[in-house]
């Protein structure tokens, strides 16, 4: 399928990052006017992986986080994709819950939150050399 | 992400306004914690109405704030999220474990 448009931007794993993805991965949806809750939802799932780059695959250490969003005639395809430290049991980490970090009041629900808010969710990660979260929200328009 | 406190009896109520991720998650958890030692409380009311956006980050300040409350034998109360913040307090089975006044 031709994607209709396309962005990418790339940013330091700091936290103050954080809302700046959500805005913009949330503008770059709006051009095919969605409903407000898939837009909530696409800011939440957003969220969720660039905040678990930045804690998860960089830690104490700065890296690039880079974002991706791709439009399609009905859907929006939403990558987050970092250079840290990977993930070495991928279904383990999806289990709701499971987190590496409860010293931090983590809650182990991000990739539940990912998994519930957007229609598809993959996640592709090698130890020592990073994670590529791909998801996907369909764009029923209002 | 903005804080203020006040006292209904002896429950602090946490008026919280703004976007709670883990960029401001931090500071809040902070200024909650020393506030709720400070106060002559027992229970904690966080008041969600005029939080916009919440995500995991606010699931774990929520939990860890309900553990340090029960510890001293208090409870909590969320008080009038809003729907999208709602559906994430669902999800995470907050829902059965804290009064929620909608
Ligand atoms: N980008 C990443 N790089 C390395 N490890 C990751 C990455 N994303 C997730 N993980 C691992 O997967 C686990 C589960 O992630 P998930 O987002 O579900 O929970 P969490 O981040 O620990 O807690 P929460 O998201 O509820 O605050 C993390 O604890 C971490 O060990
Ligand atoms: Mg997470």
């Amino acid at each position: 399928m031709q994607p209709i448009n396309k962005m990418r931007t790339e940013f330091l794993s700091k936290s103050a990052n954080e809302s700046f993805a959500r805005v913009v991965a949330a503008s770059f949806a709006a051009q095919a006017d969605p409903s407000i809750e898939v837009v909530a939802d696409i800011r939440t799932a957003v969220s969720e992986a660039v905040t678990n780059a930045i804690i998860h695959g960089y830690g104490e250490e700065e890296g690039t986080v880079v974002l991706t969003c791709v439009l399609y005639p009905d859907f929006v395809e939403i990558t987050v994709e970092d250079f840290g430290k990977g993930i070495e049991d991928v279904e383990k980490a999806k289990t709701p819950l499971f987190t590496t970090r409860p010293d931090l009041e983590r809650s182990g629900m991000g990739f539940t939150v990912m998994e519930t808010f957007m229609d598809s969710l993959e996640i592709e990660s090698r130890v020592g050399q990073g994670t590529r979260i791909r998801m996907t929200k369909e764009l029923k328009s209002r | 992400m903005d804080v203020r406190f006040s006292r209904e009896g002896n429950s602090l109520v946490v008026m919280m306004e703004g976007e709670l991720d883990h960029h401001t998650a931090s500071r809040v958890r902070e200024r909650i914690d020393n506030k709720f030692l400070m106060e002559p409380v027992k229970n904690l009311i966080l008041d969600l109405s005029r939080v916009t956006f919440m995500d995991s980050a606010g699931i774990g300040l929520i939990l860890g704030r309900m553990n340090r409350v029960t510890l001293i034998g208090g409870k909590m109360l969320i008080r009038k999220p809003k729907p999208e913040i709602q559906r994430i307090l669902r999800m995470s089975r907050i829902e059965e474990l804290i009064e929620l006044d909608a």
